[in-house]
């Protein structure tokens, strides 16, 4: 053992990454050399740690140049975030309304604003722009003769109401896809008729909500048909185009007989 | 403090908070989601931060546990579609990754997720020993113990992937 008086102390694990990092100060990063100098093999290997922290900064350092979307500036999500406290304290104010006017017609305001802040099915149009507006969808099951994805269906949603039949007006079924929503697992099942347009068709639980009469709705450039029956909830989603609404509306009209 | 003057700090860290994320997901689009997810979260809870946290380690705090959240959430649900019959892990979509001609690159790309996060705070985002503890929930101890063990399996992968002598022996 050589005398402590002219031996650097042995660093402790902290000072040894501080080194490798280059956070030691002036004095502590002499006194670690010195010991370093001593210890030959121990230096080999921190001043190896210490080119690859260099080299990992020099690899992973740069800040990415692609612009900042607009959705992630602090101020629009402000806004954002603003709107949906708002849309929860109306949603409050209805229920208290609801308890205050009790009865049937309180229940009523309670279903109006519950509506308000989401409107019916409006996961089956998320689905729709993830998966009918994306070209490279990936299926879980895909027809490849009448009646795959009936059967498909048939094995996670039991007793549901039989998927549409659009063939008459072109659209044929093309894949599943299986999602996970908050009411339960749910299906989307979308139709191609050959010339870029499609439609889906969206099965799941119904939400606590319960069963929803037979509505139509317009979300932007899509258009949703839903109703309920036999345990689930069902949607048509298409483009808002005439002749695509008019599909979905007489399918859904003929499914929720 | 008034809105605007909050919204430029976060502004000023968006880079960063970006790069944050990027290394955890690995993915840019995953990557912004997180980051806007860590915004709305930050933003909501901007009254009941210490002033004596700084900005960023706090925000860096805010996204991790947004993934780790995200994670138990995509378990859950790889959980439920295998109920369902179906194995997603099948199906995902393999990680396009850069390949650059660099062995340290590669031999990152191949240490454990934890021991790689670990790296890239410390070495390159340059946080402190005191909040990579703080961020991961462990002693300063263990942050230390955890970064030789990384180091040395940083090196042990980039050796194997270089297939050379090292240099520094002809020095003996």
């Amino acid at each position: 053992m050589t005398d402590m008086n002219d031996s650097p102390s042995h660093p402790d694990e902290a000072a040894i990454h501080a080194y490798v990092d280059g956070r030691l100060d002036e004095a502590a990063r002499a006194h670690m050399e010195a010991w370093l100098d001593r210890h030959p093999d121990r230096a080999v290997e921190i001043r190896r740690w210490q080119r690859d922290a260099q080299q990992l900064r020099a690899a992973f350092g740069g800040l990415s140049a692609s612009p900042v979307s607009e959705t992630l500036d602090p101020a629009r999500i402000r806004l954002r975030h603003r709107q949906r406290v708002r849309a929860r304290i109306a949603l409050a104010a209805g229920l208290l309304l609801a308890l205050v006017v009790g009865g049937a017609g309180g229940w009523q305001a309670r279903e109006f604003t519950v509506a308000n802040v989401s409107p019916p099915m409006a996961d089956a149009l998320q689905a729709y722009r993830m998966f009918a507006l994306h070209p490279h969808t990936q299926f879980d099951a895909t027809q490849q003769h009448p009646g795959e994805l009936q059967a498909w269906l048939d094995r996670h949603f039991r007793n549901a109401a039989p998927l549409p039949d659009l063939g008459v007006t072109g659209f044929r079924p093309v894949g599943g896809r299986l999602l996970a929503t908050e009411s339960g697992p749910a299906a989307m099942v979308l139709y191609e008729d050959g010339q870029g347009r499609a439609i889906s068709f969206y099965i799941r639980p119904p939400s606590p909500r319960g069963a929803l009469p037979h509505g139509e709705r317009r979300d932007g450039r899509l258009a949703a048909a839903y109703w309920s029956g036999n345990g689930y909830n069902y949607a048509l989603v298409s483009r808002a185009d005439a002749p695509d609404m008019r599909v979905i509306r007489e399918a859904s009209l003929h499914s929720s007989i | 403090m008034h809105d605007h003057a909050v919204d430029d700090q976060l502004r000023e860290m968006l880079p960063r908070l970006r790069r944050f994320a990027h290394w955890l997901t690995r993915d840019a689009d995953n990557a912004d989601d997180l980051v806007q997810s860590t915004l709305e979260r930050a933003l909501s809870r901007w009254n009941s931060r210490r002033d004596d946290t700084a900005l960023r380690a706090w925000l860096f705090a805010i996204a991790w546990r947004q993934f780790l959240d995200g994670k138990r959430r995509a378990r859950r649900r790889s959980r439920m579609l295998a109920f369902l019959g179906r194995d997603e892990a099948a199906t995902q979509p393999s990680l396009e990754r850069e390949v650059i001609a660099q062995s340290i690159v590669h031999a990152l790309d191949r240490l454990p997720e934890a021991q790689r996060h670990l790296l890239l705070w410390v070495s390159v985002e340059g946080l402190s020993y005191r909040e990579v503890a703080d961020l991961l929930d462990v002693p300063i101890g263990t942050v230390m113990s955890r970064l030789s063990r990384a180091r040395a399996a940083l090196r042990q992968l980039a050796d194997g992937e270089t297939a050379q002598p090292p240099v520094l022996r002809l020095l003996k």
